[in-house]
């Protein structure tokens, strides 16, 4: 008997209607976990090589793994996975909230879509029955409004709806997939993809259990669970505090993005930190599925212009339309934050988008006439307010301007290359890599999805010192400027985070509490019965690493896209905790190739770590495209 | 009787998985014998479960006598031998606190697990807690009396010397 495992993966062929439910493989399961390793599967066996990707030919795959709709804790994530419309490379994201769970009850692993479909449709799995249905009704309306609309008309309020808004519908690169209202898958695009299929929203409920193989052992592994989280160096600030809470650590680090990263300490940040925000605005304590941390809140802006309520105003949002923009106005940047929910944009990408738009502005590069009358002036919290919703809609040429996205922007206006804040394409987030050597500096510049923060979070070095020096052998690997353990550091955690990112739990529980293999050996066991040691556990995290690597060179992917903006190489931090220092990236570059098995000249990776990961297919291929080194 | 602390809820629904693992072996929301009702913009997280009520009104509407109260933990038991599965309890309750299992087509209910309710044991937060019937409240008119005292015994500094 297999265990935990969803039964089902579902093929969606949009352009002809039609559908295919099929049982998802064993080995899919055993290799790739599920979630983002098996998305990254299906995409790297079905997606053709140099698609456009917002064209009928790319496909999006949704995906959830054997801990979801359990008691595993902090089980509610699932990612969306695509050829990112943002960087032309591997596109996911990862969203929580309860509808990976309600996709679990229905049965089905992974969602696999194709085509285009004539005209808007949603799709209704309601557990074995499944329909594609007309959305032309929903089309143009915002994430809240959809979601309302189809849980009136299936009748049932226990539907979970994912959908995208308005940006998504207008094919903005940067619009995201929201699910219960308030929950973000967020980067790389994956809204506008959703959007180019015609597909406006998945809506699901299903009514069936899911059977672990060890239930005692893993109710077992829950109670020690919620002792680690609860005890956890971190468990205070996320759970009162939320992710705003970070705030506090990054600006007081110097490490905190503002003015488009020419600052990384700014005074009146104050007035975003997470006790401000806990104060003033938050009404509700809120988790997702089987949460034990609930590091969200359900928050409110009772009157005045910003008046709004929402749930989950993060770190990253608050620094989006907050830091990043110059904006230390907290109404407006969280009213700024549930706007974007509502319009379906990916708020790292869009608050980067505008702070890069003011920072041209302040060097006379765009003026009146480019941005159709709006005063891109930092700080000035209704330009902020006004261009998001002008991107969402693509109003006029500066709303389609924002649009394309930051890097897009930078190649259409001469002289601001070297203040365009991204990597790879994707926008990078509110962490400024320079005060972060490990986490920022390697991490985003390696991160298969462009400049992110997640693939790696690399936390322990910070946080847990002492953890640090019994797992890389010194206490350096714990200095945030050191560069001399970043590349073991970096490959650590990218392993851990591609695991806990396809079974599908959520980083914040394992970002210290449980990140360590043992752990996740144990929680796998419970659920599976497969018995792997945690030397596997790395294992089935490095093999997703590479595929995503080996998914990337195929797109045309160098050593050169490897990088940091400009702005991070050269140009040192003026003022704060992190004064004087830049990103220092070749060295650890070096290291992190030769650590990963992978050519240090032209990051292709070697035959004999693939075939030592039992990516055989992946040789013949890479092989094929002379993207595979033989060393 | 359990009582929960509604500003404590965070809707996150693992009482139901703790609760249908103890009672049907699988993880399944429909099987849990307590439901959490989210109206998450509205800041609200309802745990619905059986409330052991003294007048016992499922006891009453049952028309073979399936239903009983367990005097060693309080909890109102239904026989499943007894059962004729007619709901006429489900309609009864005032809670909608007994539903049935989609697969067996049993009534369920809480049982409190035999006085050890697996709910509370994993609620992070304490937001679920089993305590006797006398001590409901004591909580509440602890948070209360000090709330009260501190605003009575605000000029009286000689009170910060009292150990």
């Amino acid at each position: 008997m297999r265990y935990a495992v969803p039964e089902n993966i579902l093929r969606v062929d949009l352009s002809g209607q039609k559908l295919l439910k099929q049982e998802l493989p064993d080995e899919l399961a055993r290799n790739y976990l599920g979630g983002r390793g098996a998305n990254a599967k299906i995409l790297w066996d079905e997606l053709r090589a140099g698609v456009d990707p917002l064209s009928p030919f790319n496909i999006l795959v949704f995906g959830i793994g054997p801990a979801n709709g359990t008691i595993a804790p902090a089980s509610g994530r699932y990612n969306v996975s695509a050829k990112s419309p943002l960087t032309g490379f591997f596109g996911d994201a990862n969203s929580g909230g309860h509808w990976a769970a309600e996709l679990r009850y229905a049965g089905y692993g992974n969602l696999i879509f194709y085509g285009r479909a004539e005209k808007p449709v949603y799709l209704w799995i309601n557990d074995e029955e499944i329909e594609i249905r007309d959305a032309s009704h929903l089309w143009g309306k915002d994430t809240w409004e959809t979601e309302d609309i189809i849980i009136d008309e299936l009748g049932d309020p226990e539907v979970k709806v994912a959908c995208i808004g308005p940006a998504g519908e207008n094919l903005v690169r940067c619009a995201c997939v929201i699910n219960e209202k308030t929950r973000a898958a967020g980067r790389t695009g994956m809204g506008a993809v959703m959007g180019s299929k015609n597909l406006k929203a998945i809506a699901v409920r299903g009514t069936s259990g899911v059977k672990v193989a060890d239930p005692e052992g893993l109710f077992e592994f829950r109670k020690d669970a919620n002792k680690l989280i609860s005890t956890d160096l971190f468990y205070e600030l996320y759970s009162k505090f939320g992710t705003p809470g970070l705030m506090t650590i990054y600006n007081e680090f110097g490490s905190q993005t503002h003015y488009n990263s020419k600052e990384g300490y700014v005074k009146e940040g104050v007035n975003l930190y997470g006790e401000i925000f806990t104060e003033k605005c938050v009404k509700h304590v809120s988790a997702c599925f089987s949460c034990p941390l609930h590091c969200s809140s359900i928050y409110a802006i009772e009157s005045g212009p910003y008046a709004c309520v929402g749930e989950s105003c993060e770190y990253e949002n608050l620094t989006a339309y907050g830091t990043r923009c110059g904006n230390y106005d907290l109404e407006s940047t969280v009213y700024a934050s549930t706007l974007a929910d509502k319009l379906g944009l990916d708020t790292i990408s869009s608050g980067a988008t505008i702070g890069f738009a003011m920072e041209c502005w302040e060097r006379g590069l765009i003026t009146q006439k480019d941005t159709d009358g709006l005063i891109m002036e930092w700080g000035n919290r209704d330009a902020i307010i006004e261009a998001l919703d002008r991107m969402a809609h693509r109003k006029g040429n500066f709303g389609n301007l924002l649009a394309e996205g930051t890097k897009r922007m930078s190649e259409r206006i001469a002289g601001s290359e070297n203040f365009a804040i991204h990597i790879k394409g994707l926008d990078t987030p509110a962490v400024d890599p320079r005060g972060m050597m490990a986490y920022g500096g390697l991490g985003y510049a390696v991160a298969s999805r462009g400049g992110d923060h997640l693939r790696a979070l690399a936390a322990l070095g910070y946080s847990l010192p002492g953890k640090a020096k019994e797992l890389f052998g010194s206490e350096e690997a714990a200095d945030r400027f050191s560069i001399k353990y970043a590349a073991p550091v970096v490959k650590f955690h990218e392993e851990m985070r591609a695991v806990t990112d396809s079974l599908d739990i959520c980083k914040y529980i394992t970002r210290t509490a449980l990140l360590l293999p043992d752990m996740i050996a144990k929680l796998i066991n419970t659920l599976t019965g497969w018995g792997v040691n945690s030397s596997e556990v790395l294992r089935i995290g490095e093999r997703i690493v590479n595929l995503e690597r080996a998914f990337n060179l195929r797109e045309g992917l160098t050593r050169k896209d490897d990088t940091q903006p400009k702005r991070m190489l050269k140009e040192p931090l003026k003022t704060g905790g992190a004064a004087g220092h830049v990103v220092n990236l070749e060295p650890m570059l070096d290291d992190y190739y030769k650590i990963r098995g992978w050519d240090v000249k032209t990051g292709f990776p070697t035959r004999s770590k693939l075939e030592e990961l039992g990516l055989n297919e992946v040789v013949t291929e890479l092989r094929k495209i002379g993207k595979l080194s033989e060393g | 009787m359990l009582r929960v602390d509604l500003d404590k809820c965070s809707g996150c629904r693992t009482c139901e998985m703790a609760c249908s693992l103890a009672h049907a072996g699988e993880f399944n929301p429909l099987k849990s014998r307590i439901r959490v009702v989210r109206k998450k913009l509205h800041g609200v997280f309802i745990p619905v479960y059986c409330m052991q009520c003294t007048s016992l009104p499922c006891a009453k509407a049952c028309p073979v006598g399936a239903i009983s109260r367990d005097e060693d933990t309080w909890a109102v038991l239904i026989n499943d031998e007894k059962c004729i599965r007619c709901g006429a309890c489900a309609q009864a309750c005032p809670f909608g606190a007994i539903t049935y299992d989609p697969d067996t087509k049993d009534l369920i209910k809480c049982d409190l697990c035999g006085g050890d309710p697996k709910c509370a044991k994993q609620c992070i937060d304490g937001a679920i807690v089993l305590m006797p019937f006398e001590a409901v409240g004591v909580e509440k008119r602890l948070a209360h009396a000090k709330k009260t005292a501190a605003s009575y015994l605000t000029d009286k500094k000689w009170v910060e010397v009292v150990p």
